[in-house]
Protein backbone atom coordinates (compact mmCIF):
# COMPACT_ATOMS: atom_id res chain seq x y z
CA UNK A 1 0.00 0.00 0.00
CA UNK A 2 2.90 2.56 1.16
CA UNK A 3 4.85 1.34 -1.60
CA UNK A 4 2.58 2.18 -4.40
CA UNK A 5 1.48 5.97 -2.63
CA UNK A 6 5.26 5.99 -2.92
CA UNK A 7 5.54 5.67 -6.34
CA UNK A 8 3.24 7.67 -7.17
CA UNK A 9 5.00 10.68 -5.44
CA UNK A 10 8.63 9.60 -6.28
CA UNK A 11 10.77 8.14 -8.32
CA UNK A 12 13.27 6.13 -6.48
CA UNK A 13 16.55 4.64 -8.72
CA UNK A 14 20.16 3.61 -7.48
CA UNK A 15 22.74 6.37 -8.11
CA UNK A 16 25.86 4.24 -7.96
CA UNK A 17 26.48 1.90 -5.06
CA UNK A 18 26.06 3.56 -2.37
CA UNK A 19 23.15 6.38 -2.96
CA UNK A 20 19.87 6.56 -4.26
CA UNK A 21 18.42 9.71 -6.15
CA UNK A 22 14.68 10.03 -5.55
CA UNK A 23 12.84 12.20 -7.81
CA UNK A 24 9.36 13.63 -6.69
CA UNK A 25 6.90 13.30 -9.09
CA UNK A 26 3.93 15.01 -8.01
CA UNK A 27 3.44 16.87 -11.22
CA UNK A 28 3.80 19.94 -8.92
CA UNK A 29 6.98 21.41 -8.61
CA UNK A 30 6.08 23.01 -5.54
CA UNK A 31 5.58 19.83 -3.92
CA UNK A 32 8.54 17.83 -5.77
CA UNK A 33 10.48 20.44 -4.17
CA UNK A 34 9.04 20.11 -0.46
CA UNK A 35 8.87 16.25 -0.36
CA UNK A 36 12.37 15.87 -1.49
CA UNK A 37 13.48 18.70 1.54
CA UNK A 38 11.05 16.57 3.86
CA UNK A 39 12.16 13.61 3.22
CA UNK A 40 15.90 14.58 3.73
CA UNK A 41 15.16 15.76 7.59
CA UNK A 42 12.83 12.67 8.11
CA UNK A 43 16.02 10.47 7.07
CA UNK A 44 18.33 12.47 9.80
CA UNK A 45 15.68 12.61 12.30
CA UNK A 46 14.73 8.80 12.49
CA UNK A 47 18.88 8.11 11.83
CA UNK A 48 17.98 4.97 9.22
CA UNK A 49 20.83 2.78 9.89
CA UNK A 50 23.49 3.01 7.21
CA UNK A 51 22.42 6.19 5.92
CA UNK A 52 25.06 8.88 5.58
CA UNK A 53 22.91 12.37 4.67
CA UNK A 54 21.30 13.23 1.83
CA UNK A 55 21.71 16.29 -0.52
CA UNK A 56 18.34 17.72 -0.99
CA UNK A 57 17.93 19.88 -4.21
CA UNK A 58 15.07 21.25 -6.75
CA UNK A 59 13.21 17.98 -7.66
CA UNK A 60 15.35 15.19 -6.33
CA UNK A 61 17.35 14.36 -2.74
CA UNK A 62 20.49 12.31 -3.38
CA UNK A 63 20.26 9.88 -0.45
CA UNK A 64 23.99 8.32 0.62
CA UNK A 65 24.56 5.41 2.50
CA UNK A 66 27.25 3.21 3.54
CA UNK A 67 27.58 -0.25 1.74
CA UNK A 68 29.01 -1.36 4.92
CA UNK A 69 26.51 -1.35 6.85
CA UNK A 70 23.09 -1.29 5.30
CA UNK A 71 22.40 -2.36 0.96
CA UNK A 72 20.19 0.01 -1.29
CA UNK A 73 17.09 -2.20 -1.27
CA UNK A 74 16.86 -1.77 3.14
CA UNK A 75 16.99 1.92 2.38
CA UNK A 76 14.95 2.03 -0.40
CA UNK A 77 12.35 0.47 1.40
CA UNK A 78 12.63 3.35 4.56
CA UNK A 79 12.79 5.73 1.93
CA UNK A 80 9.31 4.35 0.43
CA UNK A 81 7.88 3.98 4.04
CA UNK A 82 9.04 7.65 4.98
CA UNK A 83 7.66 9.33 1.72
CA UNK A 84 4.72 7.52 2.20
CA UNK A 85 4.03 9.45 5.26
CA UNK A 86 4.91 12.96 3.76
CA UNK A 87 2.23 15.76 4.19
CA UNK A 88 3.13 16.84 0.51
CA UNK A 89 1.27 20.75 1.74
CA UNK A 90 3.22 21.23 5.12
CA UNK A 91 5.42 24.22 4.33
CA UNK A 92 9.57 23.89 5.12
CA UNK A 93 9.96 26.42 7.19
CA UNK A 94 6.92 27.91 9.40
CA UNK A 95 8.46 31.39 9.88
CA UNK A 96 11.01 32.09 6.81
CA UNK A 97 13.48 34.43 6.99
CA UNK A 98 14.56 37.18 4.28
CA UNK A 99 17.84 37.82 2.96
CA UNK A 100 18.12 41.09 0.92
CA UNK A 101 21.82 41.05 -1.05
CA UNK A 102 23.00 44.17 -2.27
CA UNK A 103 24.73 43.65 -6.27
CA UNK A 104 26.78 45.72 -8.05
CA UNK A 105 25.57 44.71 -11.58
CA UNK A 106 27.82 44.11 -14.65
CA UNK A 107 31.61 45.70 -15.27
CA UNK A 108 34.07 43.41 -13.76
CA UNK A 109 31.92 42.66 -10.93
CA UNK A 110 29.34 41.11 -13.70
CA UNK A 111 31.55 40.19 -16.76
CA UNK A 112 28.84 37.99 -18.16
CA UNK A 113 26.03 40.74 -18.11
CA UNK A 114 26.45 41.49 -21.67
CA UNK A 115 26.11 38.03 -22.83
CA UNK A 116 23.47 37.62 -20.60
CA UNK A 117 21.56 40.48 -22.32
CA UNK A 118 22.74 38.84 -26.11
CA UNK A 119 20.99 35.33 -25.33
CA UNK A 120 17.94 36.38 -24.19
CA UNK A 121 17.79 39.28 -26.90
CA UNK A 122 17.36 42.18 -23.51
CA UNK A 123 18.90 45.40 -22.83
CA UNK A 124 21.33 45.04 -19.50
CA UNK A 125 19.17 47.05 -17.95
CA UNK A 126 16.18 44.50 -17.99
CA UNK A 127 17.81 42.20 -17.39
CA UNK A 128 19.26 43.55 -14.00
CA UNK A 129 15.59 44.46 -13.66
CA UNK A 130 14.17 41.10 -14.07
CA UNK A 131 16.78 39.77 -11.80
CA UNK A 132 15.83 42.04 -8.91
CA UNK A 133 12.20 42.02 -9.31
CA UNK A 134 11.35 38.32 -7.59
CA UNK A 135 11.00 37.53 -4.64
CA UNK A 136 13.42 34.32 -4.28
CA UNK A 137 12.91 31.12 -2.14
CA UNK A 138 16.22 29.38 -1.26
CA UNK A 139 15.35 25.95 -2.88
CA UNK A 140 18.86 24.42 -1.25
CA UNK A 141 21.87 24.64 -0.43
CA UNK A 142 24.43 23.81 -3.06
CA UNK A 143 28.02 23.53 -4.49
CA UNK A 144 30.47 25.44 -3.78
CA UNK A 145 30.24 26.25 -0.30
CA UNK A 146 26.59 26.11 0.29
CA UNK A 147 25.42 28.56 -2.31
CA UNK A 148 21.42 29.24 -2.54
CA UNK A 149 20.25 27.94 -5.29
CA UNK A 150 17.11 30.17 -6.68
CA UNK A 151 14.66 29.57 -9.33
CA UNK A 152 16.42 31.93 -11.95
CA UNK A 153 14.64 35.07 -13.04
CA UNK A 154 11.71 35.79 -15.92
CA UNK A 155 14.16 35.55 -18.87
CA UNK A 156 12.79 34.69 -22.53
CA UNK A 157 15.25 31.77 -22.70
CA UNK A 158 16.87 29.75 -20.66
CA UNK A 159 21.20 30.66 -20.31
CA UNK A 160 23.56 27.46 -21.09
CA UNK A 161 26.72 27.88 -18.92
CA UNK A 162 29.67 28.38 -20.47
CA UNK A 163 31.27 26.72 -22.95
CA UNK A 164 34.57 26.47 -20.64
CA UNK A 165 33.97 26.93 -17.15
CA UNK A 166 36.36 29.58 -15.48
CA UNK A 167 38.92 28.47 -12.81
CA UNK A 168 38.49 30.99 -10.73
CA UNK A 169 35.23 32.81 -9.93
CA UNK A 170 35.64 35.16 -6.55
CA UNK A 171 33.18 34.74 -3.54
CA UNK A 172 30.34 36.62 -3.61
CA UNK A 173 29.87 36.10 -7.33
CA UNK A 174 25.86 36.86 -8.17
CA UNK A 175 25.16 34.52 -11.40
CA UNK A 176 22.57 32.54 -13.31
CA UNK A 177 22.30 29.30 -15.30
CA UNK A 178 19.96 27.46 -16.87
CA UNK A 179 16.43 28.53 -15.10
CA UNK A 180 18.45 28.95 -12.02
CA UNK A 181 20.28 31.77 -9.99
CA UNK A 182 22.88 31.92 -7.40
CA UNK A 183 25.27 33.26 -5.05
CA UNK A 184 28.75 31.77 -4.77
CA UNK A 185 29.81 32.08 -0.90
CA UNK A 186 33.70 30.83 -1.60
CA UNK A 187 35.93 31.66 -4.57
CA UNK A 188 35.88 28.49 -7.04
CA UNK A 189 35.61 27.26 -10.47
CA UNK A 190 32.54 28.04 -12.59
CA UNK A 191 30.35 27.85 -15.49
CA UNK A 192 27.68 30.05 -14.90
CA UNK A 193 27.07 33.42 -16.28
CA UNK A 194 28.20 36.11 -13.47
CA UNK A 195 26.55 38.85 -13.88
CA UNK A 196 27.05 41.02 -10.40
CA UNK A 197 29.04 40.95 -7.29
CA UNK A 198 27.86 41.59 -3.74
CA UNK A 199 30.36 43.07 -1.21
CA UNK A 200 28.33 40.83 1.35
CA UNK A 201 30.30 37.74 3.19
CA UNK A 202 28.00 35.11 2.29
CA UNK A 203 29.66 32.40 4.63
CA UNK A 204 31.39 32.57 8.11
CA UNK A 205 33.29 29.54 9.28
CA UNK A 206 32.59 30.26 12.88
CA UNK A 207 29.04 29.63 12.81
CA UNK A 208 26.95 26.73 12.19
CA UNK A 209 25.92 26.29 9.35
CA UNK A 210 28.48 28.25 7.68
CA UNK A 211 25.75 30.23 5.68
CA UNK A 212 22.88 31.76 7.45
CA UNK A 213 19.95 31.11 5.24
CA UNK A 214 18.11 27.08 5.15
CA UNK A 215 16.18 26.25 2.18
CA UNK A 216 12.42 27.89 1.98
CA UNK A 217 14.19 31.19 3.09
CA UNK A 218 13.55 34.24 0.89
CA UNK A 219 15.97 36.01 -1.24
CA UNK A 220 16.38 39.43 -2.53
CA UNK A 221 18.74 41.15 -5.00
CA UNK A 222 18.79 45.28 -5.13
CA UNK A 223 21.06 47.28 -7.03
CA UNK A 224 24.03 49.25 -5.51
CA UNK A 225 26.83 51.26 -6.91
CA UNK A 226 31.16 51.04 -6.43
CA UNK A 227 30.84 53.63 -3.38
CA UNK A 228 28.06 51.25 -1.55
CA UNK A 229 29.78 48.65 -2.31
CA UNK A 230 33.34 49.90 -0.69
CA UNK A 231 31.00 50.90 2.23
CA UNK A 232 29.83 47.11 2.67
CA UNK A 233 32.61 45.50 2.01
CA UNK A 234 33.06 42.53 4.17
CA UNK A 235 29.66 42.95 6.42
CA UNK A 236 28.01 40.21 6.97
CA UNK A 237 24.85 38.82 4.95
CA UNK A 238 22.19 38.75 7.71
CA UNK A 239 18.39 38.09 7.78
CA UNK A 240 16.80 41.45 7.73
CA UNK A 241 13.04 42.58 7.28
CA UNK A 242 11.05 41.12 4.58
CA UNK A 243 11.20 43.01 1.22
CA UNK A 244 8.38 44.21 -0.73
CA UNK A 245 7.57 42.09 -3.67
CA UNK B 1 52.98 18.21 20.74
CA UNK B 2 54.54 17.18 17.78
CA UNK B 3 56.52 19.75 15.75
CA UNK B 4 57.06 19.42 11.75
CA UNK B 5 60.55 19.77 10.68
CA UNK B 6 59.72 19.02 6.81
CA UNK B 7 56.32 19.43 5.05
CA UNK B 8 55.39 19.70 1.18
CA UNK B 9 52.01 18.64 1.36
CA UNK B 10 50.40 17.36 4.12
CA UNK B 11 47.54 17.78 5.71
CA UNK B 12 45.81 17.29 9.39
CA UNK B 13 42.26 15.20 7.67
CA UNK B 14 39.85 12.38 9.03
CA UNK B 15 36.95 10.28 7.29
CA UNK B 16 35.10 13.23 5.77
CA UNK B 17 32.54 15.38 6.95
CA UNK B 18 29.35 13.77 6.95
CA UNK B 19 27.47 16.44 7.52
CA UNK B 20 28.80 18.69 5.04
CA UNK B 21 26.79 17.49 2.09
CA UNK B 22 23.44 18.15 2.88
CA UNK B 23 24.84 22.05 3.63
CA UNK B 24 26.64 22.34 0.32
CA UNK B 25 29.94 21.26 1.75
CA UNK B 26 31.46 18.14 0.27
CA UNK B 27 32.35 15.36 2.44
CA UNK B 28 36.19 15.48 1.91
CA UNK B 29 38.39 13.89 4.15
CA UNK B 30 41.10 10.56 3.42
CA UNK B 31 41.15 10.20 -0.55
CA UNK B 32 42.49 6.33 0.65
CA UNK B 33 40.11 5.60 3.19
CA UNK B 34 41.02 2.06 3.68
CA UNK B 35 45.12 3.41 4.70
CA UNK B 36 43.76 6.25 7.03
CA UNK B 37 41.04 3.81 8.87
CA UNK B 38 44.22 1.09 8.91
CA UNK B 39 46.49 3.37 10.44
CA UNK B 40 44.21 4.75 13.25
CA UNK B 41 43.29 1.10 14.10
CA UNK B 42 46.78 0.10 14.59
CA UNK B 43 47.43 2.63 17.14
CA UNK B 44 43.79 1.96 19.06
CA UNK B 45 42.07 4.89 17.71
CA UNK B 46 38.91 4.99 16.72
CA UNK B 47 39.09 5.37 12.65
CA UNK B 48 36.88 8.69 12.73
CA UNK B 49 40.15 10.26 14.71
CA UNK B 50 42.23 13.19 13.07
CA UNK B 51 45.61 11.52 11.35
CA UNK B 52 48.06 13.12 8.97
CA UNK B 53 48.04 12.73 5.25
CA UNK B 54 51.44 12.90 3.55
CA UNK B 55 50.97 13.65 -0.37
CA UNK B 56 54.12 12.74 -2.88
CA UNK B 57 56.59 14.03 -1.24
CA UNK B 58 59.05 13.84 1.62
CA UNK B 59 58.06 14.51 5.39
CA UNK B 60 59.87 14.99 8.96
CA UNK B 61 58.92 15.67 12.42
CA UNK B 62 59.47 15.37 15.73
CA UNK B 63 57.22 15.22 19.28
CA UNK B 64 58.10 16.32 22.39
CA UNK B 65 57.02 13.45 24.19
CA UNK B 66 56.74 9.84 23.81
CA UNK B 67 54.14 8.79 20.64
CA UNK B 68 53.12 5.12 18.86
CA UNK B 69 52.60 5.66 15.56
CA UNK B 70 51.62 3.92 12.69
CA UNK B 71 52.66 4.71 8.97
CA UNK B 72 50.12 3.38 5.92
CA UNK B 73 49.26 4.51 2.40
CA UNK B 74 51.49 4.78 -0.55
CA UNK B 75 54.91 3.01 0.21
CA UNK B 76 57.61 5.29 1.53
CA UNK B 77 60.94 4.55 3.85
CA UNK B 78 60.35 5.58 7.50
CA UNK B 79 62.93 6.56 9.91
CA UNK B 80 62.84 6.81 13.58
CA UNK B 81 66.40 8.81 14.00
CA UNK B 82 68.62 6.47 11.86
CA UNK B 83 66.51 3.08 12.37
CA UNK B 84 64.26 2.42 9.23
CA UNK B 85 60.62 1.06 10.86
CA UNK B 86 58.22 -0.79 8.32
CA UNK B 87 54.78 0.56 7.31
CA UNK B 88 51.26 -1.33 8.21
CA UNK B 89 52.55 -1.73 12.23
CA UNK B 90 52.53 0.10 15.28
CA UNK B 91 56.14 2.05 15.71
CA UNK B 92 56.95 3.16 19.57
CA UNK B 93 58.63 7.12 18.93
CA UNK B 94 60.31 8.59 22.35
CA UNK B 95 60.34 12.46 23.02
CA UNK B 96 62.99 14.19 20.92
CA UNK B 97 62.92 11.26 18.03
CA UNK B 98 62.53 12.38 14.44
CA UNK B 99 59.80 10.60 12.49
CA UNK B 100 61.52 11.04 8.67
CA UNK B 101 59.04 9.62 5.55
CA UNK B 102 60.99 9.57 2.67
CA UNK B 103 60.89 8.54 -1.40
CA UNK B 104 57.78 8.39 -2.43
CA UNK B 105 57.81 6.00 -5.74
CA UNK B 106 54.40 4.68 -6.32
CA UNK B 107 51.04 5.78 -4.77
CA UNK B 108 50.49 9.28 -3.98
CA UNK B 109 49.18 9.45 0.26
CA UNK B 110 50.86 8.16 2.77
CA UNK B 111 49.22 8.64 6.56
CA UNK B 112 50.53 8.84 9.75
CA UNK B 113 48.37 7.93 12.42
CA UNK B 114 49.44 9.22 16.25
CA UNK B 115 47.92 7.17 19.20
CA UNK B 116 45.37 9.37 21.23
CA UNK B 117 45.39 11.81 17.77
CA UNK B 118 45.61 15.65 17.55
CA UNK B 119 43.33 18.60 18.49
CA UNK B 120 42.80 20.44 15.55
CA UNK B 121 40.43 23.05 14.40
CA UNK B 122 36.63 21.33 13.44
CA UNK B 123 33.94 22.74 11.29
CA UNK B 124 30.67 20.70 11.21
CA UNK B 125 32.09 18.02 13.64
CA UNK B 126 35.18 17.46 11.09
CA UNK B 127 38.80 18.44 10.51
CA UNK B 128 38.72 17.54 6.92
CA UNK B 129 40.49 20.62 5.06
CA UNK B 130 37.57 21.90 2.33
CA UNK B 131 39.82 24.05 -0.05
CA UNK B 132 37.12 25.70 -1.56
CA UNK B 133 36.10 27.22 1.83
CA UNK B 134 39.30 27.56 2.95
CA UNK B 135 39.14 25.67 6.23
CA UNK B 136 42.07 23.31 7.44
CA UNK B 137 45.11 22.59 9.05
CA UNK B 138 47.89 22.34 6.90
CA UNK B 139 50.95 21.80 7.46
CA UNK B 140 54.31 23.29 6.96
CA UNK B 141 58.27 23.42 8.14
CA UNK B 142 57.63 24.60 11.59
CA UNK B 143 54.26 23.78 12.07
CA UNK B 144 53.02 22.61 15.72
CA UNK B 145 50.21 19.89 15.53
CA UNK B 146 49.17 19.73 19.67
CA UNK B 147 48.79 15.46 20.39
CA UNK B 148 46.16 14.27 23.09
CA UNK B 149 47.72 13.09 25.39
CA UNK B 150 44.87 11.24 26.96
CA UNK B 151 47.41 7.89 28.19
CA UNK B 152 50.69 7.62 29.79
CA UNK B 153 53.64 8.09 27.25
CA UNK B 154 54.16 4.53 26.17
CA UNK B 155 57.66 3.44 26.46
CA UNK B 156 58.04 -0.53 26.04
CA UNK B 157 60.92 -2.35 25.10
CA UNK B 158 58.86 -4.82 23.93
CA UNK B 159 57.14 -2.70 21.54
CA UNK B 160 58.48 -4.02 18.71
CA UNK B 161 55.53 -4.92 16.62
CA UNK B 162 57.33 -7.19 13.45
CA UNK B 163 57.47 -9.63 16.20
CA UNK B 164 53.54 -10.29 15.77
CA UNK B 165 52.14 -11.40 12.26
CA UNK B 166 49.13 -8.58 12.63
CA UNK B 167 48.01 -9.68 8.86
CA UNK B 168 47.16 -6.28 7.60
CA UNK B 169 45.68 -6.91 4.04
CA UNK B 170 48.50 -4.21 2.20
CA UNK B 171 46.59 -2.45 -1.38
CA UNK B 172 48.65 -3.23 -4.19
CA UNK B 173 49.99 0.38 -5.21
CA UNK B 174 51.47 1.68 -8.69
CA UNK B 175 51.11 0.12 -12.10
CA UNK B 176 48.25 0.17 -14.52
CA UNK B 177 45.04 0.23 -12.04
CA UNK B 178 41.46 -1.89 -12.50
CA UNK B 179 38.58 0.87 -11.36
CA UNK B 180 34.88 -0.78 -10.38
CA UNK B 181 32.00 1.28 -11.62
CA UNK B 182 28.23 0.47 -11.48
CA UNK B 183 26.01 2.20 -14.00
CA UNK B 184 25.11 5.53 -13.64
CA UNK B 185 21.68 6.86 -12.79
CA UNK B 186 21.96 8.54 -16.47
CA UNK B 187 24.13 5.81 -18.88
CA UNK B 188 21.03 6.49 -21.21
CA UNK B 189 22.54 9.93 -21.76
CA UNK B 190 25.16 8.83 -23.49
CA UNK B 191 23.16 5.87 -26.01
CA UNK B 192 25.41 4.03 -28.25
CA UNK B 193 28.66 5.26 -26.96
CA UNK B 194 28.28 4.77 -23.23
CA UNK B 195 30.49 1.36 -23.07
CA UNK B 196 33.66 3.36 -24.84
CA UNK B 197 34.33 3.57 -20.90
CA UNK B 198 35.37 0.06 -20.80
CA UNK B 199 37.09 -0.16 -23.86
CA UNK B 200 39.87 1.27 -24.11
CA UNK B 201 42.10 2.19 -20.62
CA UNK B 202 42.48 6.43 -19.63
CA UNK B 203 45.28 8.21 -18.87
CA UNK B 204 44.93 10.31 -15.57
CA UNK B 205 46.24 14.04 -16.52
CA UNK B 206 47.67 16.24 -14.45
CA UNK B 207 44.63 18.64 -14.00
CA UNK B 208 43.63 15.66 -10.89
CA UNK B 209 43.02 16.73 -7.38
CA UNK B 210 41.04 15.58 -4.50
CA UNK B 211 37.77 17.28 -6.19
CA UNK B 212 38.38 15.23 -9.05
CA UNK B 213 40.30 13.07 -11.49
CA UNK B 214 40.74 14.58 -14.85
CA UNK B 215 41.89 11.57 -17.63
CA UNK B 216 42.26 11.61 -21.86
CA UNK B 217 40.83 8.73 -23.89
CA UNK B 218 38.22 7.41 -25.70
CA UNK B 219 35.36 9.07 -24.62
CA UNK B 220 31.74 8.44 -24.69
CA UNK B 221 29.48 11.35 -26.03
CA UNK B 222 26.59 12.73 -24.44
CA UNK B 223 23.96 12.76 -26.87
CA UNK B 224 21.01 14.98 -25.19
CA UNK B 225 22.39 18.79 -24.50
CA UNK B 226 19.40 19.30 -22.38
CA UNK B 227 20.25 22.13 -19.72
CA UNK B 228 20.08 19.72 -16.05
CA UNK B 229 19.09 21.42 -13.29
CA UNK B 230 21.40 21.35 -10.78
CA UNK B 231 20.84 18.32 -8.02
CA UNK B 232 23.25 15.84 -5.96
CA UNK B 233 25.96 13.95 -6.91
CA UNK B 234 27.68 11.08 -5.19
CA UNK B 235 31.50 10.71 -5.17
CA UNK B 236 32.44 8.52 -7.24
CA UNK B 237 30.05 10.00 -10.69
CA UNK B 238 32.00 9.73 -13.90
CA UNK B 239 30.71 12.84 -16.17
CA UNK B 240 31.69 13.56 -19.44
CA UNK B 241 31.98 17.72 -19.12
CA UNK B 242 32.91 20.18 -22.34
CA UNK B 243 36.05 19.90 -23.52
CA UNK B 244 38.37 16.14 -24.39
CA UNK B 245 38.42 14.35 -20.58
CA UNK B 246 36.57 12.22 -18.58
CA UNK B 247 35.88 13.61 -15.11
CA UNK B 248 35.80 11.28 -12.21
CA UNK B 249 34.55 13.25 -9.10
CA UNK B 250 36.40 12.11 -5.64
CA UNK B 251 35.62 13.27 -1.92
CA UNK B 252 36.12 17.11 -2.62
CA UNK B 253 33.61 17.43 -5.25
CA UNK B 254 31.08 19.83 -5.64
CA UNK B 255 27.64 18.30 -4.08
CA UNK B 256 25.55 19.70 -6.63
CA UNK B 257 26.16 19.62 -10.45
CA UNK B 258 23.79 19.90 -13.57
CA UNK B 259 26.23 16.88 -15.80
CA UNK B 260 24.52 13.54 -16.14
CA UNK B 261 25.92 10.54 -14.58
CA UNK B 262 27.25 8.12 -16.78
CA UNK B 263 28.68 5.30 -13.58
CA UNK B 264 29.59 5.80 -10.58
CA UNK B 265 33.08 4.28 -9.24
CA UNK B 266 32.58 1.85 -6.00
CA UNK B 267 33.69 2.94 -2.69
CA UNK B 268 37.27 0.51 -2.79
CA UNK B 269 37.97 1.58 -5.86
CA UNK B 270 37.70 5.30 -4.52
CA UNK B 271 40.77 4.00 -1.98
CA UNK B 272 42.70 3.07 -5.65
CA UNK B 273 41.86 6.16 -7.38
CA UNK B 274 43.39 8.45 -4.54
CA UNK B 275 46.53 6.82 -5.04
CA UNK B 276 46.94 6.94 -8.44
CA UNK B 277 49.46 9.54 -9.93
CA UNK B 278 49.06 11.51 -13.46
CA UNK B 279 50.45 9.55 -15.97
CA UNK B 280 48.79 6.28 -14.67
CA UNK B 281 46.82 4.25 -16.68
CA UNK B 282 43.15 3.21 -15.71
CA UNK B 283 40.82 0.78 -16.81
CA UNK B 284 37.21 0.77 -15.82
CA UNK B 285 35.12 -2.59 -14.99
CA UNK B 286 31.60 -2.53 -14.68
CA UNK B 287 30.31 -4.05 -11.92
CA UNK B 288 26.66 -5.21 -10.24
CA UNK B 289 25.91 -3.18 -7.22
CA UNK B 290 25.68 -6.51 -5.34
CA UNK B 291 28.60 -7.65 -6.25
CA UNK B 292 30.07 -4.14 -5.36
CA UNK B 293 28.05 -4.55 -1.70
CA UNK B 294 29.70 -8.06 -1.19
CA UNK B 295 33.21 -6.32 -1.41
CA UNK B 296 32.30 -3.57 0.90
CA UNK B 297 30.85 -5.77 3.54
CA UNK B 298 34.18 -8.07 3.12
CA UNK B 299 36.27 -4.91 3.68
CA UNK B 300 34.86 -3.93 6.73
CA UNK B 301 34.78 -7.33 8.06
CA UNK B 302 38.57 -7.19 7.45
CA UNK B 303 38.71 -3.95 9.20
CA UNK B 304 36.75 -5.45 12.13
CA UNK B 305 38.90 -8.47 12.13
CA UNK B 306 42.57 -6.43 12.31
CA UNK B 307 40.98 -4.30 15.43
CA UNK B 308 40.45 -7.53 16.72
CA UNK B 309 43.97 -8.68 16.57
CA UNK B 310 45.29 -5.42 17.67
CA UNK B 311 43.22 -5.07 21.10
CA UNK B 312 44.38 -8.80 21.67
CA UNK B 313 48.10 -8.15 20.72
CA UNK B 314 47.58 -4.66 23.04
CA UNK B 315 46.63 -6.50 25.66
CA UNK B 316 49.20 -9.73 26.01
CA UNK B 317 51.90 -7.10 26.20
CA UNK B 318 50.40 -5.36 29.32
CA UNK B 319 49.39 -2.15 26.94
CA UNK B 320 45.59 -2.51 27.64
CA UNK B 321 45.29 1.21 28.68
CA UNK B 322 46.04 1.93 25.17
CA UNK B 323 42.37 0.18 24.36
CA UNK B 324 40.18 2.22 26.71
CA UNK B 325 38.41 4.87 24.80
CA UNK B 326 39.97 8.63 25.41
CA UNK B 327 38.01 11.40 24.93
CA UNK B 328 37.48 10.42 21.22
CA UNK B 329 36.09 13.12 18.63
CA UNK B 330 32.38 13.92 18.98
CA UNK B 331 30.22 11.35 17.30
CA UNK B 332 28.18 12.23 14.68
CA UNK B 333 24.76 11.51 13.71
CA UNK B 334 24.14 8.99 11.18
CA UNK B 335 27.92 8.54 10.23
CA UNK B 336 29.92 5.63 10.06
CA UNK B 337 28.76 2.56 12.32
CA UNK B 338 30.09 2.33 15.83
CA UNK B 339 33.03 -0.41 15.56
CA UNK B 340 32.94 -3.03 17.72
CA UNK B 341 36.37 -4.64 19.35
CA UNK B 342 37.94 -2.80 21.78
CA UNK B 343 35.74 -2.45 25.30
Amino acid sequence: MTDTLAADRAVVAACGPAALRVTGATGERERDWRLVHHLARRLADEQVVGVLGSIPTYESVLVEIDPAATDLQRVRTETERLIAAIDLDEPLSCAPRHFSVPVVYGGDSGPDLGRVAEITGLHTEDVIALHTEPLYTVRCLGAPGGSPMLDGPAFPVPVPRLASPRTNVPAGAVSVAGRQATITPARAPGGWCVIGWTPLAVMDLAEEPPVPYRPGDTLSFHRIDEATASRLAGARLQAGEAAQP
Amino acid sequence: MLVVDRAAVAVVTDLGRTRGPALGLPVNGALDQYSARVANILVANDERDALIEVTAYDFAFTADSDLLIAVTGAPMSVFVDDVEHGMWEPVSVRAGQQVLLQEMRVGLRTYVAVHGSFDVPLLLGSCAPDTVVGFGTVLHDGSTVPVRSAVRPLVNPYFDMSLFNLGVLVPHFGGDVTIDVTDGPDADQFEGTAARLFHEPFEVSVASNHIGLRMTGSLPVRTSSAEVISRGVPVGAVEVPPGDELLVLHRGRGVTAGYPVLAVVTPLALDDLGQVRPGQRVRFRHKDVERADEDSRAWRARLDELRHRISTVYSCLGAGQLLRPTSGPTPEPSSVPTLEGIQ
